[in-house]
């Protein structure tokens, strides 16, 4: 009974610490991430609009000191960058297959 | 992708393998192409005349053709086209015109844009000529989506009505290298939405999207430039290329990127021998 | 609302139906983000009792317990129809982040009361 309560007590103090709020470097290094993923789906001109807005939202969060929406809108617009250079990769081949023949 | 394209032409080109030029044609071939979009069209909408698809939306739904027909007694790009034969009408500071810069002054030759210029090894559209027009002569290009480049642009297409386009993709391994890369851009999937040109312009001419009409991509291009009540105003082909990447979710190219000319040179050569029929006035 | 209200007393007898099978088995927030223009935006391409001026892109979205009688299979159509169909105009809606895959199973609740 005792060990259940201390491994209750462990898992919350683990879930608020992952809870914690985030701080300008967690920012900093999620804007870089999507930054940089960004810059990748640009070189293949593929980038998508919400990515953009979700840079735009995150720098915006981050500027009112809101880290933990800013990081959110970072990973968010690195996922989007990341799913565009997918598109870009796949559609290398695959628009040959809608083509009229 | 250009570049890429030109590089493994002119390989194929110098390569001495037995039927050099075959195997370029393999690779890329025009007419084959030409044909096959054309049959597509004609068999897929067999009742719709040929010379109407330069209509766009109207071709493909009576009710709305009966309403563009309602309100074509007082065209709304007039105005356009009245304001481009003044610019026409009037000089630049050093005394020369749009004309000088222009066969036949400009007139009745909208149906031979774009073209491949041979000696940059470019795609040259009608725009893209009339800003350069303008800074060979000293002045500042206009912004190519509306306003003053759509007035230009309307009264060189209403002085070219009923011309048919005739676009020449010469046997300059640059040229074709243009060509496949506006037609790769034509198919290729983007944005967040997953389009394509073909996507609603291929596949799904005459289909709503809301209440709008998808227009057929065989003559989308001899309608422009165009008055579009959704935009209020005019706007040129540069202007619907932006909005159609915009509508997929996409970041639009700068207008007149080297991936929106040659796909504009890969759909006027799909429209040769149709009619010029710009400007047009679309929902 | 008005259409809403006939989804919400369709949606509870569903509920009653299955057991409940996910968290977000309330219609009007299925309702809510099919018709959401920035997110399913499903009225652009088909047709839906209850939505306005849909287009025809797609079939008209009807009988579709009967015709998904296997959740799963929509939701994966709306995921990526792409990878049953390649040359589907649907867009990946799962595979582009344009819905969560929370947010699709609350769009098959709501389809599944059409």
């Amino acid at each position: 009974m005792r060990l259940l309560l201390v491994v209750t007590c462990l898992l919350l103090a683990a879930a608020a610490a992952a809870r914690a709020a985030s701080t300008q470097a967690d920012f900093d290094a999620a804007l870089a991430a999507a930054a940089a993923a960004e810059k990748e789906a640009g070189a293949l001109k593929n980038q998508w609009m919400p990515t953009e807005q979700a840079l735009a939202a995150a720098k915006k969060a981050a500027a009112a000191g809101d880290f933990d929406t800013a990081v959110a809108q970072a990973n968010e617009a690195e996922a989007l960058a990341k799913a565009s250079i997918a598109q870009a990769k796949e559609q290398q081949d695959a628009w040959k297959a809608g083509v009229i023949r | 992708m250009r570049r890429l394209y030109s590089i493994l032409i002119a390989m194929m080109l110098l390569a001495p393998a037995h039927p050099p030029r075959a195997a370029a044609d393999d690779a890329v071939n025009p007419d084959a192409d030409f044909k096959a979009f054309r049959d597509y069209f004609t068999k897929t909408f067999a009742k719709v005349p040929l010379d109407d698809f330069v209509n766009g939306p109207y071709s493909m739904d009576a009710e709305l053709r009966k309403q563009w027909q309602a309100i074509d007694d007082f065209p709304p790009y007039d105005f356009a086209v009245e304001r481009g034969k003044e610019m026409f009408a009037t000089p630049f500071k050093n005394g020369k015109t749009y004309g000088d810069c222009f066969a036949n002054k400009g007139i009745g030759i909208r149906q031979n844009y774009p073209y491949f210029d041979d000696n940059s090894g470019e795609i040259i559209t009608l725009e893209l000529a009339l800003n350069r027009c303008r800074e060979a002569n000293g002045e500042a290009p206009y912004s190519y989506v509306k306003d003053e480049m759509a007035s230009l642009t309307a009264y060189m297409a209403f002085t070219s009505r009923g011309k048919l386009f005739d676009i020449k993709i010469p046997n300059d391994p640059r040229a074709r290298a243009a060509y496949e890369n506006g037609k790769r851009y034509f198919y290729t999937r983007r944005g967040q939405l997953n389009f394509s040109c073909a996507s609603c312009h291929v596949q799904n001419p005459g289909n709503h999207i809301r209440t709008e009409v998808l227009a057929p991509a065989l003559g989308i291009v001899a309608g422009m430039p165009i008055y579009r009540s959704e935009w209020n105003g005019m706007g040129t082909m540069s202007r619907r290329l932006v909005t159609c990447n915009s509508q997929t979710r996409a970041v639009p190219l700068t207008p007149q990127d080297e991936d929106y000319r040659d796909v504009e040179y890969y759909l006027t050569f799909m429209a040769n021998g149709l009619p010029v029929s710009g400007p047009a006035a679309r929902p | 609302m008005r259409p809403g209200r006939k989804a919400a007393a369709a949606g509870v007898l569903f509920l009653g139906a299955t057991l409940a099978q996910s968290a977000y088995a309330q219609t009007p927030a299925g309702q809510a983000l099919a018709f959401d223009r920035a997110k399913g935006n499903c009225l652009t391409c088909h047709d839906i009792e209850g939505g306005n001026a849909p287009g025809n892109v797609g079939p008209p979205l009807a009988d579709m317990k009967r015709r998904f009688p296997d959740r799963k299979e929509l939701a994966a159509v709306i995921f990526d129809e792409t990878r049953r169909n390649p040359q589907t105009v649907m867009p990946p809606f799962g595979r582009n982040l344009i819905l969560t895959k929370d947010e699709i199973e609350s769009i098959v609740d709501f389809l599944y009361t059409r």
